[in-house]
C-alpha cells in the first residue's frame, strides 16, 4: 500500500514537474490551477503515505524531505506569486521520492523503530527535515536569485527574466526560508536531545548522525548570522546560502559513503 | 508607375532596422542642427526637405531631382561616421521613393514602422519634425506631413494599434519591476525633463514611486511636472548625490555625450551597501557611460534594452496592424490622387491658352496670306483651326487627367513642361 501511494506520488510529481518545466522548453504553458492542482494532489497522497511509515531509515527520511520540499514550494508560490521554485522542488522531490522508492520504505529492526510511534520522535524528525527542506529552500531562492541577477545584469529577456521571480522577492525567501529553518532544526535537534534522554535512557544514534547534525546546525546558524547581524543581502547572501548548503550536501554523501545502508538515514 | 527619375518624393534615411544604436545616435539630428543640414540639401538641388530625426530614425523627406541632393544626404551622415564600413554610410541606410515614399511616412506617423509597434510618442516627433523644417518643407511635404498626423490620429482612434503600454517608458517600469517586485514605495530621480521623462515619471509615480525630477536646463518645467506627480524638482548638482539611496534613475536629457560616468557616480554608488539600483537610459545619444553598468548591483538598460522588452508586450497589437495598413493604403491613395493631379488642371489650362494664341496668331497671318475671303470661307478657316487644335489637344488632355487619377500626373506634367516649353513651376 504504501510503496503503491509512493507511485501515484511519483506520477503526480513528475507530471507537476513536467507542466512547470513546459515554458522553458518553448511549450505552451498550463493552466496556474493545473500547476497548482498536480502538486497539491501528489503532497496529499503523500501525507496518507507518511502516515502509515515508520520514520525510520533512508527510504522514509527522503519521502519526507520531498513532502516538505512540496509543501514549502507551494507556500512559496503563494509569496511569489509564480512557480518558479517548482523548477528546482519538482524534479528534487520527484527524485527523492523515487531514491526513496528504491531505497525500500519498510525498515529493519532496531530501537529506533520500537520507539518510532512516540510523539517526541515523531516531531523530532519533521521538525529536523522540515529544518533541512528550508535550507534547501534558502538554496533554491540563492539559486534562482544568481541566475536572474545574471539574466538581468546581462540584459537578456526571455524565459528567465519572464518567468522567474523579482529578485528582491527571490531574496526575501531566501532570508525567510533561513531565519525559520534554524530555529525549525535547532528544535527538531533539542528533540532528539530531550527524546533520548527522556525515552531511551541515553542517545542511540550514530557518531555520523551527529557529526552532520550539529555540523549542518552550525552552517544553518551562520547563514542566518550573516544574513541577520551582517546584514548580507542579495548575491552575497545567495552565494553564502548556495555554499552552505552544498556545504552540507557533500558531508552528507562523504559519510554515507563512508558508512553505506538503507536502515539508517546516516 | 515610378517618375522617381524626374521630380519626386523621397525619403533617404536610417533606422532601427537598419543601423544599430551606436550609429543611430551619431547620426540623431537635434532640433538646432536640422535648419542647416537641410540647407544644404536644399542647396543641392532639393526642392523641399523634411528632416525626422529620433532615437530610432533619421530620415531627410526630399522633394526633387535626386541628384546631387542624395549625394549630400549621404555626405552629410557620413561626416558623423568617420569610421564608416567599406561601403559608407549607404550601407546602414534605405531610400524610398514616390508613393512608398508616402505609404512610409504615414507607417512611420502611425506607429505601424516603430521598433514598438503602435507606440504613440513617434506622433509628437513627426509634427515636431514638421514643424522645425515648415521653413523648407515646401507644398507637397507640407501637405505630405500634414496628412500623416491625420493617418496617425486616424490609426489610433479607429484601431486597437495603441492599446497598451509599449512604451520604452512602461518598459523601464516592468524591468524595475524584475530587480524590485512591487515599486510602490521606491524611490526615481529623474534627470531631464522632456516628453519622455514625463511620460517616464507618470509611469513610475502611477506604480507609486516617489519622483525625483532634475533639469539640466528648464528647472522650471521641471518643478511643474514634479509639482503634478507629487514629487520635487532638484538642480543637476544636487543630483549626484541620490545615486546613493534611490532605486531607480531615469535618464532622458538632450545632452549630446554621457553625462552619468562611472568618474562622477562610482563612488556614490559604492556607498549603497549593496542596494540593487536601476538605471534606465532612455536618451540618444546615451546618457549614462556603458561602464556604469560594470558596477556591483548596477543594472542598465538602453533604449534599445527597454524596446527590447516592450516588443514582447506588442504581440496583442499585432492583431491591428491589417486594419491600421488598410487606412494607410486607403490614406495613400488619396494623397497619391492628390499629388498625382497637382497642377494638372492648370496645366491644361495654361496648355489651351497657349495653343489658342499660337491659333489666333497664325489664322491671323494666314487670313491676311489669303487676301479677300468672304465672311463664310472666314468662318470656315477659323473653325477648321479650333477643330484641329481640339483634335490635336484632345489626346494629351485625356492622358493628362487620367494619369492625375492613377497618380502618375506629376511626370507627365514634368514632360510636358519639357515638350511645350512651359517654364514655370507647378503651383501649389
Amino acid at each position: 500500500m504504501i510503496v503503491t501511494l509512493h507511485l501515484i506520488v511519483l506520477a503526480l510529481y513528475g507530471l507537476g514537474t513536467a507542466l512547470a518545466l513546459a515554458p522553458f522548453l518553448r511549450l505552451p504553458p498550463s493552466p496556474r490551477a493545473l500547476n497548482i492542482a498536480l502538486p497539491c494532489a501528489g503532497a496529499a497522497v503523500h501525507v496518507v503515505a507518511i502516515s502509515q511509515l515508520t520514520p525510520v531509515g533512508l527510504g522514509p527520511a527522503l519521502s519526507i524531505l520531498a513532502l516538505c520540499l512540496v509543501l514549502l514550494q507551494l507556500a512559496s508560490e503563494r509569496l511569489l506569486r509564480g512557480s518558479a521554485v517548482a523548477l528546482f522542488t519538482g524534479p528534487l522531490a520527484t527524485a527523492l521520492v523515487g531514491l526513496a522508492l528504491l531505497s525500500g520504505l519498510t525498515p529493519g529492526g532496531g530501537a529506533e523503530v520500537a520507539g518510532s510511534r512516540n510523539a517526541w520522535f515523531i516531531l523530532h524528525v519533521a521538525l529536523s527535515v522540515s529544518g533541512v527542506a528550508l535550507m534547501a529552500l534558502a538554496f533554491i531562492a540563492a539559486a534562482l536569485y544568481l541566475l536572474q541577477f545574471r539574466e538581468l545584469k546581462a540584459r537578456r529577456f526571455g524565459q528567465v527574466f519572464q518567468l522567474f521571480p523579482p529578485l528582491e522577492r527571490l531574496d526575501q525567501l531566501n532570508r525567510f526560508a533561513l531565519i525559520v529553518g534554524f530555529p525549525t532544526l535547532t528544535l527538531g535537534v533539542l528533540l532528539a536531545l530531550g527524546y533520548g534522554a527522556r525515552f531511551s535512557g541515553g542517545l542511540h544514534v550514530a557518531k555520523a548522525q551527529i557529526v552532520w547534525g550539529m555540523f549542518t546546525w552550525v552552517v544553518l546558524g551562520w547563514a542566518v548570522w550573516v544574513r541577520v547581524v551582517r546584514h548580507w543581502a542579495g548575491r552575497r547572501a545567495a552565494f553564502a546560502s548556495i555554499a552552505g548548503f552544498s556545504a552540507v550536501l557533500l558531508v552528507y554523501v562523504a559519510l554515507k559513503l563512508a558508512q553505506p545502508g538503507v536502515e539508517r538515514f546516516l | 508607375m515610378s517618375d522617381h527619375s524626374g521630380v519626386g518624393i523621397k525619403v533617404l534615411g536610417v533606422n532601427h532596422r537598419t543601423a544599430p544604436l551606436d550609429v543611430r545616435e551619431r547620426f540623431a539630428h537635434g532640433a538646432h542642427e536640422v535648419p542647416g543640414a537641410l540647407a544644404r540639401v536644399m542647396a543641392a538641388g532639393a526642392q523641399g526637405g523634411v528632416l525626422l530625426s529620433t532615437c530610432n530614425r533619421t530620415e531627410f523627406y526630399l522633394v526633387g531631382e535626386e541628384e546631387p541632393a542624395f549625394e549630400t544626404v549621404w555626405s552629410l551622415l557620413g561626416e558623423r561616421l568617420p569610421a564608416a564600413p567599406a561601403g559608407g554610410v549607404r550601407e546602414y541606410g534605405y531610400v524610398v521613393r514616390d508613393r512608398e515614399a508616402v505609404r512610409h511616412l504615414y507607417r512611420v506617423s502611425s506607429g505601424l514602422d516603430s521598433m514598438i509597434l503602435g507606440e504613440s510618442q513617434i506622433q509628437g516627433q513627426v509634427r515636431e519634425a514638421w514643424e522645425i523644417s515648415r521653413a523648407q518643407a515646401g507644398p507637397v511635404l507640407h501637405r505630405l506631413f500634414q496628412t500623416a498626423l491625420h493617418v496617425g490620429s486616424r490609426v489610433r482612434t479607429e484601431t486597437g494599434l495603441g492599446m497598451g503600454t509599449a512604451s520604452a517608458a512602461s518598459a523601464g517600469v516592468a524591468v524595475a519591476g524584475k530587480i524590485f517586485g512591487d515599486l510602490a514605495g521606491r524611490s526615481a530621480l529623474i534627470l531631464g525633463a522632456g516628453d519622455m521623462a514625463e511620460l517616464a515619471a507618470t509611469c513610475l509615480s502611477d506604480e507609486g514611486v516617489q519622483v525625483t525630477l532634475v533639469a539640466n536646463r528648464t528647472q522650471e518645467r521641471a518643478r511643474a511636472i514634479a509639482e503634478r506627480l507629487g514629487g520635487r524638482a532638484v538642480s543637476l548638482e544636487e543630483a549626484w548625490a541620490h545615486f546613493a539611496t534611490t532605486d531607480i534613475a531615469l535618464c532622458s536629457t538632450a545632452a549630446p555625450h554621457a553625462v552619468v560616468t562611472w568618474e562622477r557616480v562610482g563612488h556614490i554608488i559604492a556607498r549603497r551597501g549593496g542596494r540593487p539600483l536601476c538605471i534606465l537610459d532612455l536618451a540618444v545619444p546615451r546618457d549614462v557611460d556603458p561602464a556604469v553598468a560594470q558596477l556591483e548591483n548596477v543594472f542598465l538598460y538602453d533604449v534599445d534594452d527597454l524596446q527590447t522588452v516592450a516588443a514582447q508586450a506588442t504581440a496583442r497589437r499585432r492583431d491591428e496592424v491589417p486594419a491600421a495598413e488598410r487606412i494607410v493604403e486607403e490614406e495613400t491613395d488619396l494623397f497619391w490622387a492628390w499629388y498625382g493631379g497637382l497642377g494638372v488642371v492648370p496645366a491644361i489650362k495654361e496648355l489651351r491658352s497657349r495653343m489658342e494664341a499660337l491659333r489666333a496668331a497664325e489664322l491671323e497671318r494666314a487670313l491676311r496670306q489669303l487676301g479677300t475671303l468672304s465672311p463664310e470661307d472666314r468662318t470656315h478657316v477659323e473653325q477648321f483651326s479650333q477643330a484641329l487644335m481640339n483634335k490635336f489637344l484632345h489626346q494629351p488632355t485625356v492622358a493628362l487627367k487620367a494619369a492625375a487619377e492613377e497618380g502618375r500626373g506629376y511626370g507627365l506634367l514634368e514632360a510636358l513642361r519639357r515638350l511645350f516649353g512651359m517654364e514655370s513651376p507647378p503651383p501649389s
